[in-house]
């Protein structure tokens, strides 16, 4: 049981942390309240976890072969990555520090499924082009058929906020299906849990991460996105929603800070304004690269550590 | 089928248009007030119908009170609260105009010549039109209803042939040979009812702004 405390304690985190990227908006800029979309993001991460977490769940076990004493060093070593990276300031992703963490307990085994990594590296890749082009075929459509609707202006509005509340809470889902095998694939590699248990640990554990620590996050990261017009912010949540679940489905783990990134950037090529700045790109960027190296390295240095004995000379 | 968690919003809709319809009734009382006194100066009825006047512009103050007040428990979302509630700020500055020309009617206790009658009632009525359209322009807004740049063209006609009336009454005032004090006092009354119309003119200015804001 203690050795699944590193992956719970990943899970929390990213519930505190990624809760934001579904609800953030609507919650910073006062449209849902915090508890409304805490308590529907808690529910719907749980049922995406058990109902389709288990695609990514196989891909991450299936990258390497784990003991437990392994499957407990790479979850120790992404939580770590999580916590420098956020320390330094840089836009973390969980999914690729804990992909960066496999791949060091691979290379030490010297065995690395490289199909399915390259498989990962490419959806990685993707994820911010996919959510850009998905935010702007949304936002053609979907802004043509809200210009034409013949209700008024309370009308719209209300329209919005229960498409939020849908959006999200479809977010959530996407999330908890595609995240949790982050959190707890290592230890199904490992043998110390079925998918089933997996999924709903893993589950449960970002679920508590948002009802615990979401709520500062939800209000400061928000805001950064809070310039976006309401229909912007609904165009927004919507494609990280379905970002994440096409990933869900094709089973791997992705990160959805940079399906945000890519969707709000998918506004401002629509838009013609510039949505986010060169200084976050260049940031983005240079996480995209240390993360996983970063998480590669602490699980390869932590392993070599543990086989280090005392001689008492 | 969502009206029940609407509640609010559905409340603060009812109470748009109730104070439409209160916008309504001040310059339609407004328009008998001045009419009244025109044609009978310190009459009883002029004394009824600003205290009526006075009354609706009350009550606008009473319903724009209670609409604060919802905003303030979060209805809508933000950038339409933001948007109403500037709109219906800059709306409620014209039952203050009517207010005030009534007022300086009363207690300055203006008769105006007969000279300026045909005048005063083509500034008042054509200010009067323009608050009518721009009532209805609003109504339009809230609706989603299309027209809006249309009313604001209609009103800026309005206002533009009030700014004619405007200039040529003071003109008027001051080659007359009435008394220079009673010039002065005409002359002011003059500009305060020449802000009905400019003041209607800015509202419908931002209402066409905001109805092109509210397209994505």
């Amino acid at each position: 049981m203690y050795s699944l405390l590193g992956g719970i304690f990943l899970g929390w985190s990213l519930g505190a942390n990624d809760a934001s990227n579904i609800f953030g908006t609507a919650v910073s800029s006062r449209m849902i309240k915090f508890w409304t979309a805490a308590l529907l993001a808690s529910i719907f991460v749980i049922l995406g976890a058990l109902i389709s977490g288990q695609a990514g769940i196989e891909t991450l076990k299936g990258l390497t072969s784990f003991d437990l004493s392994q499957a407990v060093i790479s979850s120790i070593a992404a939580a770590l990555t999580v916590s420098v990276m956020t320390f330094l300031g840089l836009p973390v992703s969980t999914s690729q520090a804990v992909v960066g963490a496999i791949i060091g307990i691979g290379i030490i085994n010297s065995q690395l499924h490289l199909a399915g990594l390259g498989k990962v590296f490419i959806c990685w890749f993707t994820t911010p082009v996919g959510g850009a082009l998905i935010t702007m075929i949304l936002y053609k459509i979907l802004a043509f058929v809200y210009n034409h609707l013949k209700i008024g202006l309370f009308g719209s509005d209300q329209l919005l906020k229960i498409c939020l509340i849908i959006s999200g809470s479809y977010g959530a889902y996407a999330l908890g299906a595609n995240n949790v095998a982050n959190v707890t694939a290592v230890f199904v590699g490992a043998g110390t849990l079925s998918i089933l248990e997996a999924a709903l640990i893993g589950g449960l554990s970002i679920a508590f991460g948002i009802l615990t620590f979401s709520r500062p996050v939800m209000e400061t990261i928000g805001k950064k996105l809070v310039s976006l017009d309401p229909f912007s912010a609904l165009m927004v949540s919507m494609a990280v929603g379905i970002t994440i679940h096409i990933y869900t489905i094709i089973g791997v783990p992705v990160s959805s800070s940079q399906a945000v990134v890519g969707s709000v950037l998918g506004i401002g090529i629509i838009k013609g304004a510039s949505t986010v700045s060169i200084h976050t790109l260049k940031n983005i960027l240079l996480a995209w690269f240390l993360t996983p190296v970063i998480a590669c390295l602490i699980a390869i240095l932590i392993t070599f550590g543990s086989y280090l004995e005392y001689t008492g000379k | 089928m969502f009206n029940f968690f609407f509640k609010k919003e559905n409340r603060l809709e009812e109470l748009i248009y109730k104070y439409l319809e209160n916008f309504q009734l001040i310059y339609e009382n407004f328009e008998k007030a001045v009419f009244s006194c025109i044609s009978e100066p310190y009459c009883e009825e002029f004394n009824f119908l600003k205290e009526q006047t006075d009354k609706y512009e009350s009550k606008a103050d009473d319903i724009i009170e209670e609409i604060n007040n919802l905003m303030y428990s979060k209805v809508l979302i933000p950038d339409s609260r933001e948007d109403i509630m500037n709109l219906l700020h800059a709306l409620d500055k014209i039952p203050g105009d009517l207010e005030i020309v009534l007022f300086m009617m009363k207690y300055q206790k203006l008769v105006i010549p007969e000279k300026f009658f045909k005048d005063v009632q083509d500034l008042i009525k054509v200010s009067l039109e323009a608050c009518e359209t721009l009532s209805k322009q609003v109504a339009g807004f809230i609706k989603k209803e299309t027209g809006t740049r249309a009313f604001m063209n209609i009103i800026d006609k309005h206002e533009s042939h009030c700014d004619y009336i405007e200039k040529r009454l003071i003109q008027k005032i001051f080659s007359s040979n009435i008394d220079p004090f009673v010039k002065l006092q005409l002359k002011e009354l003059v500009l305060c009812m020449g802000d009905i119309s400019d003041q209607a003119d800015r509202v419908s200015k931002m209402v066409n702004i905001l109805s092109m804001k509210r397209r994505v």
